[in-house]
């Protein structure tokens, strides 16, 4: 990482000023500009690269979801201890002829021991009484800052990018049970298989379907190269539904009814995830996303189920759509703890 | 009649915060009318391509006119097209038009109803739609009754076991007491009240949900929601636009039975009623109802005193000269029916003594716009007295549409050396905060009908003690018509209204 940034990220404040600036930057805008927010959305990265997609993000976001963006990008590893500020502002027309919305996004680039303040850079600048996201973009570091997690409100990841699934996965659901349990844990890479799940269950509403989940011999499941979580969270989402245990060293399954259900990852090129196929002795039934499709189809071959082919609306894979889906939804995510539970033992073998 | 019970499909747990709704077929009766064109296929478009609609739906549209699936499923595209709040995706219109389908019929023929059964037996075998039927009655309201008939003897209205049958009344539910409770009765005959689904759009607003919302988790305003603080209400709906092409049904019916009857006193339910014990929609009602049952009925001489109506003359809106009302396309010259009320309403309960709601309703009138503008009681006037400056009364205002968001009033000392006051506003705008787009009010209802949630839909009562405080109006107006006031178009009401509110110290707000 260099010591400099690529661009300035907005203007330069003095740390200590920051609150003084963004006055000064509201007032200093005319009547046409109004200030929103919803949210406090810390977003914290140690890539020097991120600073400008993240900034893109945040500016996509904020036109449908307010907030007070502080984007972090941290060295903790640089020789030199240092903490830098800027500030911007992105704003939208609401309609033509009416007045800007405009969240603000205050920018820190922290160096060296001036990484480890980041609890008090982020208490500091926070929009009061706001909820506060936490988008963390690296693996969690051990040993947890509980003193800051246990102030997150939601806190944002994706486990698609983590170098150590396993481990960032026990991480996570001790922070789920420990002191931090108001924190709602939010992985983008179970977002992106909302829509997955939805059409999954739609393929087994029919009278005729539904009974032969009971009866399910193996599942498929194809996705990008490096996507494995995305399909294991989707397999171990399956399976707790069905109240499916895993089994040690095989890639299956034992049903409560004492059946064996295996189940079989590929990798190629294209969606992260773009096949989740589920057959029974009598029965096949298929979802698929192809590439570039912006929607899902599904297929089913079944005895008393007339062939069908149907599209279903599949999600935008842009991560600024992910970031705001997530974003829009309220509540825990239950079925997310449980799929854990099952995909665990079935990482890394 | 229907077991409502559903078959458990484990993969559906928890994929949403809400019931999802169940594969069921939709029978709409008036397909080929404006409603089912304009609001519901856009609505149930809307709702596919978000996601929210099982794959296994099925819609059959049901009307006279002769017409195959395709020319049906292409009209339709055409109107969803335009009247769609989101872009059409070909791709996936095309899946979701699949699922349409045109039983032509008259209304009046049982055969039509029996061949219909046959019919959605075949699709709930081909579709997975379970046996579960919704009917919506989007027909004119004098077919009702024969369609409702006719349901019961084809045995439609028979759910099977572990299905169900619901049914959707448009409004309007009657056009007085009487005809409300015959209607009722009908529908009685063939469903239950459980499967039965009164729609009143209003309800399906975000910003009318808001309120509970707005009132019951928000420690700062229900403290003050009540007698003590609060002055008095005024609940508004105006509109510039005349009868355009509605004249035939307005004449007949006027602004009290076509607004105040059904969307005006719901939002004042809203605003008037106690904490319910839950949110189920028994719990909600119940409480609807009791605010309309103290409602202070209005009869005889009380009528002229406490309700203004009048018709718009002739005028301009934004800036082009329209015509009067009698001199409307279908409107007999003579006409006496109203396109404008303001009441006076009182709620006599604990909670509301001595706080009037102030209603008022109009076409032609300056501006669009339906609000709640919640007006606080005046501080006492000694602190600045010897200042010499006004001070304004606190105003929240709960804007339903356009433009939906919370605004509250205040008052603030002005930047200087000298004691200056003047009101300043906190706005909340829904569109600023939220960027995404809201749902029509039809998608969310729709949604919940099929769902099994009747909590935004007026149960009978509540429209039955609507329609007696309303009727108790309407039969003091038919002693004499000498009352009735008129105000030039694109003003905003008669100097008649205006007195009525200024009796009591106000005067109605500008939106």
């Amino acid at each position: 990482m260099t010591s400099e940034m690529a661009s300035e990220p907005g203007l330069p404040v003095e740390i200590g000023r920051i609150d003084k600036e963004l006055g000064k930057l509201w007032e200093a805008s005319d009547d046409t500009k109004t200030r929103a927010s919803l949210i406090n959305l810390v977003v914290y990265s140690e890539k020097e690269a991120s600073l400008s997609s993240n900034t893109e993000v945040i500016s996509a976001i904020a036109g449908k979801h307010a907030c007070r963006a502080i984007l972090i990008v941290a060295n903790p590893t640089a020789k030199e201890s240092g903490a830098r500020a800027w500030i911007s502002a992105h704003c939208r027309l609401q309609k033509l002829g009416q007045r800007q919305i405009c969240s603000e996004q205050i920018t820190f680039r922290l160096d060296g021991a001036s990484a480890g303040a980041l609890p008090n850079i982020v208490f500091s600048h926070l929009d009061s009484d706001l909820p506060l996201c936490m988008w963390w973009q690296e693996d969690f570091p051990e040993p947890l800052d509980e003193k800051l997690w246990a102030w997150v409100d939601r806190l944002i990841y994706d486990s698609s990018t983590w170098m150590h699934p396993k481990h960032q996965f026990l991480l996570m659901r001790h922070l789920s049970s420990s002191g931090a349990k108001g924190t709602v844990l939010c992985d983008l890479n179970w977002t992106r298989l909302h829509a997955w799940r939805f059409g999954l269950a739609g393929m087994f509403d029919h009278a005729e379907a539904f009974p032969r989940l009971n009866r399910v011999e193996s599942l498929r499941v194809v996705c990008a190269p490096g996507q494995n979580t995305a399909a294991l969270l989707l397999i171990g989402w399956f399976a707790s539904r069905l109240g499916w245990t895993p089994l040690e060293r095989a890639d299956a399954f034992i049903t409560p009814l004492g059946g064996r259900v295996s189940f079989k990852i590929e990798g190629k090129a294209g969606p992260h995830v773009s096949l989740f196929s589920v057959r029974c002795e009598d029965a096949h039934f298929e979802l698929e996303l192809k590439e570039g499709a912006g929607f899902f189809e599904t297929t089913i071959h079944a005895p008393g189920i007339p062939e069908s082919h149907q599209l279903l609306p599949a999600p935008n894979p842009k991560l600024e759509e992910t970031l705001l889906a997530e974003l829009s939804r309220s509540g825990r995510h239950p079925l997310y703890t449980q799929a854990i539970d099952i995909v665990l033992p079935l990482i890394n073998r | 009649m229907s077991t409502e019970q559903q078959t458990f499909n484990p993969l559906r747990e928890g994929l949403a915060s809400k019931a999802m709704p169940d594969p069921c077929t939709l029978v709409i009766f008036g397909a080929t009318g404006d409603l089912t064109h304009r609001k519901l296929v856009p609505a149930l478009y809307n709702l596919a391509a978000d996601g929210v609609l099982p794959p296994a739906i099925s819609v059959v549209g049901f009307a006279r006119r002769d017409k195959s699936d395709e020319i049906f499923r292409v009209e339709l595209e055409e109107a969803a097209r335009k009247f769609s709040r989101q872009g059409i995706n070909d791709g996936l219109w095309n899946s979701f038009a699949s699922s349409i389908h045109y039983h032509r019929s008259p209304f009046d023929n049982l055969d039509g109803y029996e061949s219909l059964a046959s019919r959605l037996d075949e699709l709930d075998a081909a579709r997975g739609t379970r046996g579960n039927r919704l009917f919506y009655l989007a027909a004119s309201p004098d077919q009702f009754e024969v369609i409702l008939e006719n349901l019961r003897k084809s045995g439609l209205n028979e759910a099977k076991p572990g299905s169900w049958a619901r049914v959707i009344v448009e409004k309007p539910f009657g056009t007085d007491l009487p005809s409300a409770r015959r209607l009722n009765d009908l529908v009685e005959k063939a469903f239950d009240e459980a499967q039965t689904y009164r729609i009143d759009h209003y309800l399906g607003k975000e910003t009318a949900q808001n309120i509970m919302v707005l009132r019951f988790a928000n420690a700062l305003f229900e403290a003050m929601w009540n007698s003590r603080y609060i002055d008095h209400v005024q609940i508004t709906a105006s509109e510039p636009l005349g009868v355009e092409g509605r004249a035939g049904y307005y004449d007949k019916s006027g602004a009290l039975r076509d607004m105040v009857q059904n969307h005006l006193l719901q939002l004042l339910c809203l605003t008037a009623m106690e904490p319910p014990a839950g949110l189920d929609a028994d719990s909600v009602r119940d409480e609807k109802v009791k605010v309309l049952r103290s409602l202070r009925p209005l009869v005889g001489k009380d009528v002229f005193k406490h309700v203004v109506r009048a018709q718009y003359g002739e005028g301009a809106i934004n800036g082009k000269p329209v015509a009067a009302y009698r001199n409307e396309l279908n409107v007999n010259p003579g006409s006496v029916t109203e396109t404008y009320v303001a009441l006076e309403v009182n709620v006599d309960n604990w909670r509301w003594a001595g706080v009037p709601f102030f209603i008022r309703v109009g076409k032609r009138l300056a501006k669009g716009g339906t609000e709640i503008a919640v007006h606080f009681k005046s501080v006492p006037p000694v602190l600045f007295r010897a200042t010499g400056e006004s001070i304004d009364d606190n105003v929240l205002v709960i804007r339903i549409q356009p433009d939906e968001g919370i605004s509250l009033r205040m008052s603030a000392k002005m930047p200087g050396s000298s004691l200056r006051i003047e009101p300043v506003k906190m706005d909340f705008h829904y569109g600023t905060s939220f960027g995404k787009a809201t749902p029509e009010a039809y998608e969310r209802l729709l949604l919940d009908a099929m769902s099994g949630d009747p909590t935004l839909f007026a149960r009978r009562d509540e429209v039955e003690e609507a329609w007696k405080f309303v009727d108790a109006i309407h039969t003091a107006w038919n002693t004499r018509s000498d009352d009735l006031a008129f105000h030039e178009s694109g003003t905003w009401g008669p100097a008649e209204a205006d007195e009525l509110i200024k009796r009591h110290g106000g005067a109605w707000r500008r939106l």
